[in-house]
This record gives C-alpha cells, sequence and structure tokens, in this order.
C-alpha cells in the first residue's frame, strides 16, 4: 500500500461564531477551533486501512500557522506525517483554488493509493471539494462513501445516493469522501501527543513549495465572491405556551392536530 | 448556436425526473420571467416522447435531450463530460442542478472542469438587475445567508437544497425539444456500480404531516414512530440522530438534509439550531416538545409545549386510540 493522504480542514465550532448585525460581519474571534468531523471519520478510515494493509498516513491542511496544533492532534491519533499549507496568498480562497492548492500539494508528496476526505465542512457545508481534486487530478472519484473495503489494486465502497446506496468498484488511486459518524474516530495518544508537540516536525508549504502562480490563488483565483452577509429573519410563528397538567396538554395538542387534519 | 440561458440539468429517477430536479425548473422559470433569460432542461439518457413533452409542462422553453442509452443511470465520468461537451457549445449563462448526492457528485467536477464558480446547497436564488445569479446558503451555524455570485466565468453554477423550491405546472406549456447524441465513444466509466439498492422510501419533502425527532427523544424512534402513525405522519430526525446511524439521512431536516412543507409538524425534543429550523421554515402548524422551556425550537413554533417527551407521547399515543 502506498501513500494514504488525508485532507482535513479546521473549522470554528459554530456556536461560538456571532453575526454583528450592525457591522454585517461575523465575529469568529471567540470561536474554538476543532478539526471538521467528518475529516476524523476520515482519518479513522485512513488508520484503519494502514493496520490492515500498510501504508503512511499523511494529514493535508491549509490554514494559517496556529493550525499546527490541529494537525498534531491528528499525529497523536495515528497519522505517520502532517503538512500545512500555509500561505498569505491562499487567503480567500473558494474551493477552486482550495482544491487546486490541496492537489498541487497532493502531487507533490506523490506515491498515493488512496486521498481521502470528509463528506462536507461543517462550517461551509459546501462537499464540492473531493470532485474537485479528483478532477485536479485526473482521478476517480466516490463521495459519501459509507463503508469500504479494498481488494488487490481495487477499492469496493458503499456509497449513499438519494434513498439508498450504491455498492461500486473503482481502481486505486481515487479520491473518496468519507461520510460524517460512519466510525468512531480514536483518541488522540497521550504519549504520541507529547512526542507530537516536542519532537515531531511538521512540514510547512508555501505557495513558493507549490509553484503556482499568484493569480491562481486566493481571492485572484477564485470564481466565486461574497456579496453580502444576510441576517436570517425572525420567525413570525405564533409562539403560543400551551399550559396545565400533561393530560391538559396532550388533549390541546390533539386538538390542534384533528383541526388541522380536518381542514 | 448560442443563446444565453438558464439551464436546468434534469436528474434522472428511473425512466422519470428527480422531484428536486422540477422544483429546480420551477425556479428557473421564476427567475426567467424575471431576467428573460429563456430556460433551457437538460435530460440525460433515453425517454419516450411523452415524457419528454411532459417536462415542459414544468417550466422549461427548451428541452435539450442527450439521446444516449449508456446515461440511464448516472455516471460521473460519463455524465461530466456530456455537460462539459454542450456547455462549451451553447455556452448557457446560468447552469442550476438539485443538491442530491449524483447532483453534487457531478457539479462539482464539473464546475471544476469548466474552470467556473460554482456556489453549493442554495436555498435562495435570484438574478439581479446585471443578469448575474444571486445564491443565497446558510452559513456559520446557519446563523446568516451569504450571498455568493460568480462574475468572472461562465457558466454560473449552483447546486439547490432539495425541497426548497415549489414546482411549477402548466399542461399548455409548449416547448423545443433538441436531441443532441452526446458523443462518449472516448471516455471510461472509471466507477463501476455492482449493486443499486433503493428503499422505496417516502420522499421527506412531500410528507404533509412529520413528526421530527431530535436528541430529546433520546433516539427511541420506536417511541416516536409509534406516534408518527397514530395521527397518520410520517418521521423525520435531526442531524444528530442521523449522524448516529439511527436511521438513514433520507429522513434528516435541515441544511444539509431536506427542507419540509408540512401542514403539521410535530417537534420532540428538538434545540432549535438554525441549521435545523430553516428546514421547517415553510411547514403550516408547528408544535414542539421540549424539557427546556428556554429551548430556542419555541422561537420557531406556533404552539410550545414544555415538558417531558415520555410522559406526554405516550399518553397522546393512547388519546388517539381511544379516538379510533
Amino acid at each position: 500500500m502506498r501513500n494514504i493522504i488525508v485532507c482535513t480542514k479546521v473549522v470554528p465550532k459554530s456556536d461560538a461564531v456571532f453575526f454583528d448585525p450592525v457591522t454585517k460581519r461575523l465575529d469568529r474571534t471567540k470561536a474554538e477551533n476543532q478539526i471538521n468531523d467528518a475529516d476524523k471519520n476520515a482519518l479513522e478510515t485512513a488508520l484503519k486501512i494502514k493496520e490492515k494493509y500498510g501504508g503512511k498516513v499523511i494529514v493535508l491542511s491549509m490554514g494559517p500557522q496556529f493550525f499546527d496544533q490541529f494537525l498534531k492532534v491528528a499525529i497523536a491519533m495515528g497519522a505517520d506525517d502532517a503538512i500545512l499549507l500555509s500561505d498569505r496568498l491562499f487567503g480567500g480562497s473558494d474551493t477552486f483554488p482550495t482544491a487546486l492548492i490541496l492537489s498541487t500539494a497532493i502531487k507533490k508528496i506523490g506515491d498515493y493509493d488512496l486521498v481521502l476526505t470528509g463528506e462536507e465542512s461543517s462550517d461551509a457545508g459546501l462537499g464540492q471539494l473531493p470532485a474537485q481534486i479528483a478532477e485536479f487530478l485526473e482521478l476517480p472519484q466516490v463521495l459519501f462513501v459509507s463503508s469500504l473495503d479494498l481488494s488487490e489494486n481495487k477499492i469496493i465502497a458503499r456509497r449513499t445516493i438519494k434513498g439508498g446506496y450504491e455498492i461500486v468498484e473503482t481502481d486505486m488511486p481515487a479520491v473518496l469522501s468519507i461520510e460524517l459518524g460512519i466510525n468512531q474516530p480514536r483518541f488522540p495518544d497521550f504519549r504520541r501527543k507529547r512526542w507530537a508537540d516536542k519532537e515531531f516536525q511538521l512540514k510547512v508549504w508555501s505557495n513558493g513549495d507549490l509553484g503556482l502562480s499568484e493569480d491562481e490563488v486566493g481571492l485572484k483565483g477564485s470564481y466565486t465572491s461574497v456579496r453580502r452577509l444576510v441576517e436570517i429573519q425572525p420567525s413570525t410563528r405564533k409562539k403560543i405556551f400551551i399550559e396545565g397538567t400533561s393530560e391538559e396538554k396532550v388533549e390541546k395538542m390533539i386538538e390542534i392536530i384533528n383541526e388541522r387534519m380536518n381542514k | 448556436m448560442t443563446e444565453k440561458s438558464i439551464w436546468v440539468f434534469l436528474e434522472r429517477k428511473g425512466d422519470g425526473v428527480e422531484d428536486t430536479s422540477l422544483e429546480v425548473l420551477g425556479k428557473a422559470r421564476e427567475l426567467s420571467d424575471k431576467s428573460g433569460l429563456p430556460v433551457t432542461g437538460v435530460i440525460p439518457g433515453t425517454m419516450d416522447g411523452g415524457k419528454l413533452k411532459k417536462i415542459i409542462n414544468y417550466g422549461a422553453d427548451k428541452l435539450l435531450y442527450l439521446d444516449e442509452a449508456n446515461l440511464n443511470n448516472y455516471s460521473t465520468d460519463l455524465y461530466v463530460h456530456s455537460l462539459e461537451s454542450i456547455v462549451r457549445e451553447k455556452l448557457p449563462e446560468i447552469l442550476l442542478i438539485g443538491a442530491t448526492p449524483y447532483g453534487r457528485d457531478l457539479a462539482g467536477r464539473l464546475a471544476a472542469r469548466l474552470r467556473t464558480g460554482l456556489t453549493a446547497n442554495a436555498v435562495t436564488l435570484d438574478v439581479d438587475d446585471n443578469g448575474l445569479l444571486v445564491s443565497g446558503v446558510p452559513a456559520y451555524g446557519g446563523k446568516i445567508i451569504a450571498e455568493i455570485v460568480c462574475e468572472k466565468s461562465r457558466p454560473q453554477m449552483a447546486t439547490v437544497r432539495p425541497g426548497t423550491f415549489k414546482p411549477y405546472f402548466n399542461e399548455k406549456r409548449n416547448g423545443e425539444i433538441e436531441t443532441i447524441r452526446p458523443d462518449i465513444s472516448g471516455v471510461r466509466d472509471r466507477v463501476r456500480v455492482r449493486e443499486r439498492k433503493i428503499s422505496d422510501f417516502l420522499d421527506l419533502t412531500k410528507s404533509k404531516r412529520t413528526v421530527i425527532a431530535g436528541n430529546g427523544t433520546r433516539g427511541d424512534l420506536g417511541l416516536v414512530k409509534e406516534f408518527a402513525d397514530s395521527i397518520g405522519a410520517d418521521i423525520g430526525v435531526t442531524r444528530p440522530l442521523a449522524d448516529r446511524g439511527l436511521i438513514s439521512r433520507d429522513f434528516q431536516v435541515g441544511s444539509t438534509g431536506y427542507s419540509l412543507r408540512s401542514e403539521i409538524a410535530v417537534i420532540l425534543g428538538v434545540s432549535g439550531s438554525e441549521h435545523f429550523t430553516s428546514g421547517i421554515k415553510d411547514c403550516g402548524t408547528v408544535i414542539s416538545i421540549d424539557l427546556n422551556p428556554k429551548s430556542e425550537i419555541f422561537q420557531h413554533s406556533d404552539y410550545c409545549i414544555v415538558g417531558d417527551i415520555f410522559d406526554l407521547i405516550p399518553k397522546a399515543i393512547e388519546k388517539m386510540k381511544v379516538k379510533m
């Protein structure tokens, strides 16, 4: 088995992001960050494959320098190596340049059999990155994977489709997006964490290392832009509280349901 | 020949069209009436003439019929190639795709191949005075909508969340059908489908009555189902319950699941994050039960009941039994 590359995103915990209605800006300063949950499922999938078939698990992420601490968590969970793609030029990248940057880094790492991602990120929830990475790498893609196994040089995966699933087969190398919650990501190993914090040398690659032009990345390389942020309108529901004993509450609820049903 | 137009990718469902695609087609009709850009539906795979004519009734001015039996089932490689070819030939202004699993699989890759901008899982769509598509996407826990535009490349692509828009229908509507035979001879389909299983599942977006379970039900879907059955309702769940694998994602309500249009929604033990509540905003009457009197869900409900689900729901089931 050759390299298994896991693309991860560090995301803010959403309940700690605030919208300022006056400035129409987001306040993320109070938000704690974490590795996106579905990406942890992808990492766990990679570690299980490694245990069974060998290979090296390499975690890849894009973001500011302080994201190194989150990649060290991935190392403590069992990843062999981690690379942070960090450059001011990358700021403002939408999905297109992000996929280009990640796929260029994946080519630079080289010698891979699998590229895994989470199905989507919890902050943006776009889920279009894996297909775009696959396109740039010219590899087959299998998205929304809920389980997989390998046989010879083939991947046999179960992917979610509307109303059910498909069992599909494709050759390695391929890009797979892993559904949220398909496994229980392991806890970081305490001793490995200490090693990761003290001795592990995280690689940081800048745009110069990837050799992309300034026009291909960041805002310049993006095809979409945010025109404005709009606060979601407060709901106009009646908000009538039904009081009384349990029996009375149930009685009233059924009355409302029946009334609507007989309309 | 090229003409500025709004395209809607029509996903196949068996020998018909996926509901989500018809919803998107309905919205495209509205955008067309506003912008003057005609609506073209793109339907891959073989289909009989009667069915094709019927699609026009759902709001298309024109259909591009990709008459090729190898496109009857979805394939990333074959679909991306076929769509790429006709987009490059006809240069539509806008390309809309329903955000089903297949739709999302297609859209991301096609946008990368065409080197154009894609907005994913839009919940609002508009065309501004300059003819630019403005796609609204819930962001950061769904507290806000980010309005995204694609100014420098064409087509402007967006995927649309299932259940967001209502289909349009007019049986008197006429339109042109252009048959195209896509050349897929040089394309290898690298992902082979060995087995496909589609359960006879209910389409939540069509549910008239829905009982939705959140964490407060402790995942006791047996109880929830019994209650739902007693009032003739379907069941839905919040994302955390779907994440736990208790039920398939086809039952998930909210921004990464489905949007509902039920006449009645009874919501059990849901805290009411905005990712969830965006999925019930188009429901008729919303009744919620939760232990916490300050629960955010009550801000999104017509009738609010503070109480214990495990006390109230069995009582409600009993009462419904007596009535029947």
